[in-house]
Parts: structure tokens; C-alpha cells; sequence
């Protein structure tokens, strides 16, 4: 038998550069290359339609004629530049959270301050003094910016190293939101001026009181998620720690509510609440349903949110209590000093989570008969001989608007989870 | 007088048991007189205002038309029957989208697990889209495109037999004849079988190490001896839509209306974009030595997947699956926002002529019975899959 020469080996694939991303990674087998050839055509094929529809046949004027209806609901002109000021509130806000967490809020900031150019310079009908208090919002981010201190780890920023050592001593004099503490002082007083802003006080020349019912649009279901959160945290807390206690009645009382209200849709809370809420309250003060929306969301979040609270409990090691009782801490000592910041500190994720499915909850509130954004949408087209046909722009505007705030903010989440180290430490 | 407030010389406020007894007490007081305060307040309200409140209008006739119904029903029927009527739409709706979407997420999320980076990338773009849009905007959507579809006349025809138009999908549905009882037990006996069959063969499997194609033998015995009975008894005729009558309109088959068809699609696509996220973690909370190993005692990448990654991730996907069914199922009532007459529309229909607080107490007791069949579904799950001899 005479050994045949074995035939040269092929030379090896590819595996760098582009050619070697493609063959790993769209065509690594026979299989894997017609998949990704079928969907390539289907790709293309979709995106070529939606972008001839969206540019060429779409209709767009029932979005633009109409914008402040879908941001403001039927609020008055008058008001509008009082929002305009809360919106430079909030950039204030924005600029110390990108100073004090340099790399997720930057995003949120440069985010919010494209979509104020975009809209201050947009080609449409608008007042110039409105304009111009969008347009302030730019200056107002870098003011927040400014105002707040470089945190002891972050390496000098861009702006630092071109300014060098000169403008150090006067950065720091003016940096007045020097501490945590005064940063939640700072954010709770732009709260309650928003609040003050939005809603007006009788009397107070330029804060007419403005109807709550007038509220809507996009803002009323903005609201609504926030002040759902943050009412919603106490009362949830307030539930976990009492379906954990060892006072049965409590204890089942707690389990009740929260499982009756975590059972049910939130449609029919809502129904109930029109119907049974204001019989909690004098006949003579008739309650606006703006608030009774408001009470319903906070019950309908307090459920979740303790059950949110209760796992975080859970997850904290027994060792953390064990050690807090050989110190000699009361149970409650243990409970409010111990186990619950560092369940709350779990849950930290979770109550994004919450806060953006809350958010899309809020486009229930219809039930009730109010005008938030997808309400304002359906009334436009089925409200209007004139777009009677233009139900498909509405609702893609609609959707396109929930995705940016819902996907954000669970992208924020993500980068919240990586640096609270949830699971790490 | 105060040698009586000493136990074995402790004082009673210090005794720990009697502390303990006291702080009960109190709770249990202040709990109890909040809720009843609450109760009573509200029906003392209820009486003042006059307004109307009691069950005795159930058996009353509802005089209220209910678009599309599972079982017959006419306005002459009781309230109590029609809100029975409307819970089975709500049930057709979500079993119905609890299987598609079932279906469709584990299809998406195997896909975002796949090497081939422009599916797992269009499974990406898929979950994130659609879970991050509230589900009534997508109904709504859902149902601009439907009624935008061509009028019956002009409608689509696929094959003389599947009609989509404005007015809704009609299929080819099956209608039952004589024999239909006889067809239904031995189709059950032969799924009875096919069961104890695959356990039998399954067991012999693990045990002897040798092949016996267990699903396959199951499947044999069950789909044959259903399909021999089918030729034999003839039990099923097949009942083909065909327009008629001076107006054109479509009668039989299986008719599913439109908005019947924007709320299957809008619950399914938003669900599955739930479940492919919690089905990708389940896969890939398995650990990566596990399928090594399987690879490496000579499993192929199907076997590996049915035998040693699929029945370990179960463990972390079936508990928040379950609880996407309920979500589905307590979804399923924003059909009330596109007019399709399930549990709440009805409810909030006949609360023009009705008591409205009694009507959504049903209701709501309705959908929590939905959701302790879902947990007590779940714990049973939970119980037959905890670590044996933990």
C-alpha cells in the first residue's frame, strides 16, 4: 500500500475583520445564511414601505395642528409659559443629576435638551416667548451643571481641564448643591414650585387657578405615574411591614388588600373608585376626578409596590438580622435601622420598573373621563370628520411618544442596577 | 392593689406574654374599627344619597344586545346570564391569547438567544418595542388597521373558504354530528393512552438507556385511534363560510369578529414580548457547564436542549409565566376601549340601567376567582417541581 500525499488543507476561515464578523455571525452555517438572507429581504421590505409611508403618504397634520392638545390637554393658553418655567425646573434638575452621575443622566440631559431645540426651532405655530423659554432650557441644564459640585470620584471634567486652574476656586464657591442633603432639598422645593406653577393659587396675580379637570395630555399621565411612585412608596412600605408582622389580624388584613388589588384589572378599580371614593368624602365637596384617578393609582401601586418591598426584605441576608439582635437591637430597631434600607436599596430597580408600568397604566384613566394623551388621541380622530382617517398617524404618534419615556427609563434602570452593584455586594 | 399587677414579681407591664397580648389586642382593634368605620360610612352614604345598591336585579331580564356570545343569548336573558355570557368571551379571549402567546414568545425568545445575529437583533427590536407601548395603544392601532380592511364584498378571499374583511376573519369550523360522543370518549381513551404510553416508555428510556421514542409512540396511539373512529363514525362535518342574502353578509364556519381580532392580536404581540424576555433568562440561567457536559457524554444539541437545558430552565420560567397569564387574562378587559363585549364592557353597559357598585363587585370577584385559579395552578407547579429530598 503506497501512502497517498493527504490533500493540502484548505487555509482556515476567516475569523477578523468584517468578512470574518459576517461569516461568524450571519452565516455560520447553511441554515443560519438563508435565515439571514429571508430576513434581510424582509427587513428591507419593511422599512422601505414605513419609511414611504411615514415620509410620502402619511397625514401629519393631525399631530402638528394639534400638539399642544396631546403635551397639555385643554390647559389655558394663559398658563403655558408658567409649564414652560417648570420645564426650566426640571433642566436645573437634569444638569446636577449629570453632574453628580456623570454617565447615565448625561444621556437623560443631552436627551431632554435635543427635544427643547428640536421643538424651540421647529418650523410651527408658536409664540416667540415660548420659544424663547424652550430654548432657556439649554442655559438652565448648564446651570444645574454648574451649581453642583464634581463628586470626590469622578475625574476632572472636559469643561475643567479647558478652564483650567483658574476658574477652579470660582466653580467651587458657586457650587451651592454641595451635599445629598441639599440636593433633595433642592429637588423637593422644584417639586412643589411645579406643582404650585401648574395648578396656580386664587389670588396670586399670573397664577390664575386652573381647573384640574383641564389638565391633560401627555402631562396628566406624567403626573399621575410620579405622584403614584412617590405616594405609593410609604403606603407600600407601610404594607410589607405589616404583612410581615406577627399581629395576625394585621397581618391578614394587609395580605387582603394587596392581594385583592394585585387580582383585579386596574379598569375596574378605577370604576369603583368613581363610584365609591366620593361617598368617603362630604356631598357638598365635590371631589374633581383628576384626584380620585390619583387615589386610585397610589392604592392600585401601594399592592405592588409592597410586594416590591417585601421581596427586597427577603433577599437581605438573616446574618444582617442575626448580627443586629446580638447587638441587642428591639425588633423594630432591626426592622426600621436594619433590614428595610437595605431591602429598599434592592428594590431600587424594581420601582423603575414599576414607575414605567405605572406610566402606561396611566392611559386607563379614559375610564374616568379624563384627557390624557391617548384619550386626546381617540377624541381627535373619532371626534373629527376631518381625521376621520388619520387614526394610523394618531396612534404610531401616540406609541412613538410612551416608547421614547418607557424605553429610557428602563435603560436608566439598567445603569442603575450595574452601579448600585444589586447582586454584586 | 397593685399585688395584683404582678406576676412572680414582674409587673404586668413588663411581662413580656401580657405585652405581647396587648399590642395584639390593640392592633387587631384599631384594624377591625378602621375597616368597619370605612364600611359603614359608605353605606350609610349609599342610603342617604339613595343610591342603588342590591343583588335582586340579577334574575331580571338584562334588555341589553351583547355583539358576539359563546354560548346563544338574547336581550330577554337574566342579567346573571349575560354577565356569564360576557365572562366567556373574557375566558375565549384570554385562553386563546394565553396559547398564541405562549407560542410566540418562546419562538421570539429562542430567537434572541440565536447565534445568527440579525434574527436575535429583530427579536431585540421586537421585545423592546412592543413591551414599552401601553397595550390600549396598541388595541387602538390594532383596530384602526381592521376597519381600514376592505368592506365583505370586496374583502379578502383566501381559497373560496377564509374571508378577512372589515367585519372580521371567518373560518372553516367544524360541526358536530351524530357520532360527535361516541368521537369525543375514544379520542379521550386514546389520550389517556398515549399518555400512560409515553410515562412507560419515558421510564424505560431513563432506565435501560435504550430508544424508545416516546413521544413519537404517543402520538401514534392518540392521533390514530382519534382519526380511525373520525372515518369510521363520521362525527365532524365541516361548515365552510359563503356570503349571503340580499346584503351580502357572511354566515357560517367559525366567525371571529374585528374586534374580537384587534384584541387577540394586541394582547398576543404585547405578551409575547413579556414572555420571550422571561423565557431568554430562563434559558440562560442554566449554567453553560451544563449543556457541556451533556454535549460531552454525547447528547446531541436536540436532545441536550429536551433533556438537560429545557426541563431545568422550566424551573425559572413557568412561575412568572404564570403570572403573564393572569396579566393577559386581567388585560384582556381594556377590550371595553374597542367594543368587544367581554366581562367589564358588558358590566359597564348594564350599569346604565343596573346598580353599578353591585355589578363591578361581580365583576371584580370574577377576576380575583381568575386569578386564585392562576396561583393555585402555580403553587401546584411550584410543589411537584421543588428539589426532592432537600
Amino acid at each position: 500500500m503506497t501512502a497517498r500525499a493527504a490533500p493540502a488543507p484548505l487555509p482556515p476561515a476567516t475569523t477578523v475583520g468584517v468578512l470574518g464578523w459576517l461569516r461568524k455571525n450571519l452565516f455560520s452555517s447553511r441554515g443560519s445564511g438563508i435565515v439571514t438572507v429571508l430576513l434581510a429581504v424582509l427587513l428591507g421590505w419593511v422599512v422601505v414601505n414605513l419609511g414611504i409611508w411615514v415620509l410620502v403618504e402619511a397625514d401629519w397634520t393631525v399631530i402638528i395642528s394639534r400638539a399642544p392638545l396631546y403635551i397639555v390637554g385643554l390647559y389655558p393658553y394663559e398658563g403655558y409659559s408658567r409649564l414652560a418655567i417648570c420645564l426650566l425646573l426640571i433642566s436645573v434638575l437634569l444638569g446636577m443629576s449629570w453632574r453628580a452621575w456623570p454617565g447615565p443622566a448625561r444621556r437623560f440631559a443631552f436627551a431632554f435638551g435635543a427635544v427643547m431645540l428640536f421643538v424651540g426651532v421647529f418650523p410651527h405655530e408658536m409664540a416667540p416667548e415660548h420659544r424663547a423659554l424652550l430654548l432657556l432650557n439649554l442655559p438652565f441644564i448648564g446651570l444645574g451643571y454648574v451649581l453642583t459640585p464634581r463628586p470626590a470620584a469622578a475625574n476632572p471634567g472636559r469643561l475643567e481641564a479647558i478652564a483650567g486652574g483658574a476658574l477652579a476656586p470660582a466653580l467651587e464657591r458657586i457650587a451651592i448643591f454641595s451635599t445629598p442633603r441639599r440636593m433633595v432639598i433642592a429637588a423637593f422645593v422644584a417639586l412643589v414650585l411645579i406643582m404650585i406653577l401648574i395648578l396656580g393659587i386664587a389670588g396670586v396675580p399670573g397664577l390664575d387657578p386652573v381647573n384640574p379637570a383641564d389638565l391633560g395630555g401627555l402631562m396628566i399621565n406624567l403626573l399621575l405615574a410620579f405622584f403614584g411612585i412617590v405616594c405609593s412608596l410609604p403606603i407600600g412600605i407601610g404594607l410589607a411591614l405589616g404583612r410581615r408582622s406577627n399581629l395576625p389580624i394585621l397581618r391578614v388584613a394587609c395580605v387582603i388588600f394587596i392581594e385583592v388589588i394585585r387580582g383585579v384589572p386596574l379598569i375596574t378599580l378605577l370604576f369603583m373608585s368613581r363610584h365609591i371614593l366620593p361617598l368617603t368624602f362630604p356631598e357638598e365637596l365635590n371631589i374633581d376626578r383628576v384626584y380620585l384617578a390619583g387615589i386610585t393609582i397610589t392604592i392600585f401601586s401601594s399592592a405592588y409596590m409592597a410586594e416590591n418591598v417585601r421581596g427586597g426584605m427577603a433577599a437581605v441576608q438573616a446574618g444582617q438580622t442575626e448580627a443586629a439582635q446580638a447587638l441587642g437591637l428591639r425588633g423594630w430597631q432591626t426592622t426600621l435601622l436594619i433590614t428595610l434600607p437595605q431591602g429598599l436599596r434592592n428594590i431600587i430597580p424594581a420601582i423603575v420598573g414599576q414607575f414605567i408600568s405605572l406610566f402606561k397604566d396611566t392611559s386607563l384613566v379614559y375610564f374616568i373621563g379624563m384627557l390624557d394623551l391617548v384619550e386626546m388621541g381617540r377624541v381627535s380622530v373619532q371626534g373629527n370628520q376631518e381625521f376621520i382617517d388619520n387614526g394610523r398617524e394618531v396612534y404610531l404618534f401616540i406609541a412613538l411618544v410612551f416608547w421614547v419615556f418607557c424605553f429610557s427609563m428602563s435603560f436608566i434602570s439598567r445603569r442603575i442596577e450595574g452601579a448600585l452593584g444589586v447582586g454584586r455586594r | 392593689m397593685t399585688r395584683l399587677l404582678y406576676v412572680q414579681g414582674v409587673p404586668i407591664w413588663r411581662n413580656v406574654v401580657a405585652l405581647r397580648w396587648a399590642v395584639q389586642i390593640v392592633s387587631a382593634v384599631v384594624v377591625l374599627s378602621t375597616i368597619a368605620l370605612f364600611l359603614l360610612n359608605v353605606a350609610r352614604e349609599i342610603e342617604a344619597r339613595d343610591i342603588p345598591f342590591g343583588f335582586t336585579f340579577l334574575d331580571r331580564a338584562a334588555q341589553i344586545p351583547i355583539g358576539e356570545a359563546v354560548i346563544p343569548y338574547q336581550p330577554s336573558d337574566s342579567y346573571l346570564y349575560g354577565l356569564v355570557v360576557a365572562g366567556l368571551n373574557t375566558v375565549r379571549a384570554s385562553v386563546l391569547g394565553v396559547i398564541l402567546a405562549t407560542a410566540i414568545g418562546i419562538l421570539i425568545g429562542v430567537a434572541r438567544l440565536s447565534p445568527n445575529w440579525l434574527l436575535s437583533r429583530i427579536a431585540l427590536v421586537y421585545i423592546e418595542v412592543f413591551r414599552n407601548i401601553p397595550l390600549i395603544v396598541q388595541l387602538l392601532f390594532w383596530l384602526t388597521i381592521v376597519l381600514t380592511l376592505p368592506k365583505v364584498a370586496e374583502g379578502y378571499v383566501f381559497a373560496d373558504t377564509v374571508f378577512i374583511n372589515n367585519s372580521g376573519l371567518y373560518l372553516p369550523w367544524f360541526e358536530a354530528q351524530d357520532g360527535f360522543w361516541p368521537w369525543a370518549l375514544i379520542t379521550a381513551i386514546g389520550l389517556a393512552l398515549a399518555v400512560y404510553a409515553f410515562r412507560r416508555l419515558t421510564r424505560r428510556e431513563t432506565e435501560t438507556g435504550q430508544q424508545s421514542y416516546p413521544l413519537l409512540a404517543a402520538a401514534v396511539i392518540a392521533i390514530g385511534l382519534s382519526l380511525v373512529a373520525l372515518l369510521i363514525l363520521g362525527p365532524l362535518a365541516i361548515d365552510i363560510p359563503r356570503i349571503e342574502g340580499r346584503f351580502g353578509r357572511l354566515q357560517g364556519g367559525a366567525q371571529l369578529s374585528g374586534s374580537f381580532m384587534a384584541l387577540l392580536v394586541g394582547l398576543v404581540v404585547y405578551t409575547s414580548a413579556f414572555i420571550a424576555e422571561i423565557v431568554r433568562a430562563g434559558i440562560q440561567s442554566v449554567g453553560k457547564g451544563q449543556t457541556e457536559a451533556a454535549r460531552s457524554v454525547g447528547l446531541s444539541g436536540m436532545l441536550t436542549l429536551r433533556h438537560v437545558t429545557f426541563p431545568q430552565a422550566l424551573r425559572v420560567i413557568i412561575p412568572p409565566l404564570i403570572s403573564q397569564f393572569l396579566n393577559l387574562t386581567k388585560n384582556s378587559s381594556l377590550a371595553a376601549a374597542i367594543g368587544y363585549p367581554d366581562l367589564v364592557s358588558v358590566a359597564n353597559t348594564m350599569t346604565q340601567i343596573a346598580p353599578a357598585i353591585s355589578l363591578f363587585m361581580i365583576v371584580m370577584v370574577s377576576y380575583l376567582s381568575m386569578s386564585l385559579l392562576y396561583s393555585l395552578i402555580g403553587n401546584l407547579y411550584n410543589r411537584t417541581i421543588r428539589f426532592k429530598g432537600a
